[in-house]
């Protein structure tokens, strides 16, 4: 499915004089299908309410142009929400504060009992199973489980698994690995990398670590103001040094070795991920002694 | 973005902020005894009330907007009362007939009433805690409690608790729409369905409420114990409460409308009698 | 004597599973430690002993002398050990920043115009004057948990221990806190354990202590601890970004020098590389 938003604005408290703030301001974006894509910007440049667009969390106002994914118009008053929210799946900021149920079954099955309410009972148990061992739990282990008794990187998994339950063909991610050690974010990145060849066809990844947008993402758009400052490869963006560090945000390691070594002359041309960079800097350095 | 609109203070400094807490307190209880006095078909009573809650509006420099939107969270209620009056009031000339309901003279002037009152009420109570913050409100309520502590009812705790609730009121709100919206992701469905549903898909939003209330609770807990917190024993305040002569003004206003009331009750008990 | 000393500290929140096991440690007045382990090593417990939240099953910890199994010292240690934790929506009590400031001096029953003076200092020390009168509701992560820090800093403790401070801000907010918790160090010679396991926040230690299921399995000044590549890996702990570019660069044949753990280290001594030419 294709995502695309057409001069999509937001204001938040609208009508009111002093109180009101524009969080998007003719926002004009498209992910093709297919794609890994980053949002990078500041807190508060309007990446969230971005994002909460996506599936109708937030509704697109009138006259606030226009957002459509795959053959979903969700500017239409008729936009069939339920059935597109199977199909956009969204991952929020800490999501194991969203477990309820009392085991672990039934809390990833709560999505599948809303979208498909007369799934029978074997093909949903299949499913949940499924998508539980996807994120890398064993099912038969902890199905009986409450979610609370888990560790917290458990918990993180179960939450992603209640998300991904009813394969959604894009995935949208709030900065989803918050408050993991490094282990835990690596091993989470290879998840997505993982549903990313499997059902999950687009996913769409809001995050501050730009070492993470730079090493994983096909192309990334930059948030600034409730607008769009840039979209690109991260090449692209990336390779605008000073006007990311104008605009607060941390260059990615690569980016910025690339950039300390430019001011000395020393030019490395790479994709900006560390593969690419090692490969293009050892063809410079190698062998210099 | 996060707007409550009853019990947010706002801040400014204005002769009503600047007032001490406890007397401000004392004036809202004797205000709503006030609009509880006026009787029946009083309206002038009500009139004294609106007076007075204007100028408390302007001097405390509260935009009138701000202080009517604290009305909108019971508006459901003030509206079912007055239905409820103007469809089942069955006594008074009747106006309009339509099957077994009567609308009646009475009935409308008894809705009329109905929401004055409690307008007046949610009004004056809102501008409290519009002008006073959490911190100034609960200060004053322990004040005021102190003769309390001989009966050893824990005044100061019951204060702590009470600004603590304020404090935590905007963060829960805030949890509150985060996982609202996590769920609606899942495809929960809060809008659809009789009162029973409405109230079993709640569920999946109040149990992670309360979960993190707990955790909430627990690190607060902690952060307060290692902030050296031991109970009331030897604290001190940094916050004095001390009167002026703002509060000795508030103080006349109020018993001045106190006294127009009660004396609007008793010449309109007289006109009855003579 | 340290100004902290911890010996042979065992704790368990179940009498069962220890989450500290054994932790002998000591912090001189004025040093910058970080402490560094994988989620569930037990760095949070570790910093609730220091501050006599959770008492030691055995073991002995000592603050600027006083002693922590002795009941009457709880106080003079809470004091001298301020704790600012992770999530900064958790740890504020009052809905004014100068009252919430306010609440440990008044804990201490320190006098009127005295905790006034201590507000002013402290919001202060962390840049945050200008907000003395704001509801912390409507300030960011970074200025909350600057908030955070001046409700400590107003109990004068000796030691500040940021517990996971940074792991719920952005990077803004982060380097918010990290340039005060740094400024506290170097001109107020504030005493900071700094836990956590953002690498980069290691750089600027004095000493690190690696902890692992309980157990301190490593101490040094950060060079010596990054030595350490396999046992970090190991331990499920990553060397910074920079370093492991820098490694994987010699792999390639890159000269480079040993012992480079950051960007700015990596590109001056690729440009060193360069010039030699």
């Amino acid at each position: 499915m294709r995502v695309e938003s057409k001069d999509l604005t937001f204001i938040y408290g609208e009508g009111s004089k002093n109180l009101s703030v524009t969080a998007l301001d003719k926002v004009s974006l498209t992910v093709e299908e297919g794609e890994f894509f980053g949002i990078i910007g500041q807190t508060g440049s309007g990446k969230t309410t971005f994002v909460q667009h996506l599936n109708g969390l937030i509704k697109v106002g009138k006259d606030k142009g226009s957002v459509i994914v795959g053959e979903y118009n969700l500017s239409d008053k008729k936009c069939d929400f339920k059935s597109l929210r199977a199909k956009v799946g969204m991952v929020f900021q800490y999501p194991e504060y969203q477990l309820f149920a009392e085991t672990v079954k039934d809390d990833v099955a709560f999505g599948l009992k809303n979208f498909a309410p007369n799934m029978p009972e074997g093909e949903r148990e299949k499913l949940v199973r499924e998508a539980v061992e996807t994120v890398g739990l064993n099912y038969d282990r902890i199905k009986e489980k409450s979610p609370f008794e888990l560790s917290g990187g458990q918990k993180r998994r179960v939450a992603i698994a209640g998300v991904i339950v009813t394969k959604p063909e894009v995935l949208v991610l709030d900065e989803p690995a918050a408050g993991l050690d490094p282990v835990g974010k690596r091993e989470f990145i290879e998840l997505l990398h993982k549903l990313h060849g499997a059902f999950v066809k687009t996913i769409i990844l809001v995050s501050h670590d730009m070492n993470l947008v730079s090493e994983n993402c096909t192309r990334a758009a930059i948030f600034s103001h409730g607008k769009i400052h840039s979209v690109g490869t991260p090449k692209e963006i990336f390779s605008r040094y000073d006007e990311l560090v104008e605009l607060g945000l941390d260059l990615p390691v690569t980016a910025s070795l690339t950039r300390a070594l430019k001011e000395n002359g020393i030019e490395i041309d790479s994709d900006l991920t560390v593969d690419g960079f090692i490969e293009s800097a050892a063809k410079i350095f190698a062998g210099e002694k | 973005m996060k707007e409550v609109a009853f019990g947010q203070y706002y801040p400014a400094k204005s002769f009503v902020h600047n007032m001490d807490a406890r007397v401000k307190i004392l004036a809202v209880i004797a205000y709503i005894v006030a609009v509880f006095l006026v009787q029946s078909f009083q309206f002038m009573g009500f009139a004294a009330c609106l007076l007075f809650v204007l100028i408390a509006t302007a001097a405390s420099g509260v935009p009138f907007g701000k202080v009517l939107k604290s009305i909108k969270g019971i508006l459901f209620f003030i509206i079912l009362s007055a239905i409820l009056q103007v469809f089942f009031n069955a006594t008074g000339n009747v106006l309009v007939e339509w099957g077994f309901i009567k609308i009646t003279d009475k009935g409308l002037l008894n809705a009329a009433f109905i929401v004055a009152r409690i307008t007046l009420m949610v009004i004056g109570a809102s501008l409290l805690t519009l002008t006073t913050s959490p911190v100034e409100l609960a200060d004053g309520i322990e004040s005021l409690l102190t003769p309390l502590k001989w009966l050893k009812f824990p005044v100061h705790e019951f204060a702590l608790i009470m600004s603590i609730a304020l404090r935590f009121i905007p963060t829960l709100l805030d949890e509150t729409d985060r996982i609202i919206k996590a769920q609606k992701a899942r495809g929960a469905d809060f809008e659809s369905g009789n009162v029973f549903k409405k109230a079993k898909a709640l569920i999946p939003v109040l149990i992670p409420l309360l979960i993190s209330s707990f955790r909430r609770a627990d690190e607060l807990a902690d952060a307060m114990d290692a902030r050296c917190y031991s109970g009331s024993k030897n604290r001190t305040k940094y916050k004095k409460m001390h009167l002026t002569w703002r509060d000795l003004i508030g103080v006349l206003v109020m018993a001045g409308l106190i006294t127009g009331v009660v004396y609007l009750n008793i010449t309109g008990f007289l006109a009855v009698v003579v | 004597m340290p100004l902290l000393q911890a010996e042979n500290l065992t704790f368990s929140y179940d009498k069962k599973h220890n989450v500290i096991k054994n932790v002998s440690l000591s912090v001189e007045k004025g040093e910058y430690i970080a402490v560094i382990g994988r989620n569930g090593s037990g760095k949070s417990t570790l910093a609730k002993l220091f501050n006599g939240l959770v008492k030691p099953d055995s073991g002995k910890l000592t603050v600027d002398g006083f002693d922590g199994n002795d009941k009457n010292s709880l106080f003079e240690i809470r004091k001298r050990v301020g704790v600012v934790f992770q999530n900064p929506d958790n740890q504020l009590v009052a809905s004014i920043v100068e009252d919430d400031v306010a609440f440990g001096p008044e804990n201490l029953g320190v006098p009127r115009e005295e905790i006034g003076k201590r507000i002013d200092f402290a919001l202060k020390a962390v840049g945050m004057e200008k907000f003395r009168h704001s509801s912390p509701t409507r300030l960011s992560g970074g200025q909350k948990q600057r908030i955070a820090i001046a409700g400590v800093l107003a109990l004068m403790p000796e030691i500040l221990v940021l517990d996971e401070s940074t792991a719920m801000l952005d990077p803004q907010g982060r380097k918010e806190v990290l340039d005060v918790v740094e400024k506290l160090n170097k001109e107020k010679n504030v005493t900071v354990i700094t836990i956590t396991h953002y690498m980069d926040e290691v750089l600027n230690a004095d000493k690190v202590f690696v902890l692992s299921d309980g157990e301190v399995v490593l101490t040094g000044t950060p060079e010596e601890i990054f030595k350490e590549k396999d046992r970090l890996k190991s331990l499920g702990l990553e060397l910074p970004l920079a370093a492991v570019v820098a490694d994987r660069l010699k792999e390639k044949g890159v000269a480079l020098p040993d012992g480079i753990l950051t960007n700015e280290g990596l590109a001056e001594a690729l440009c060193a590389l360069k010039a030699k030419i």
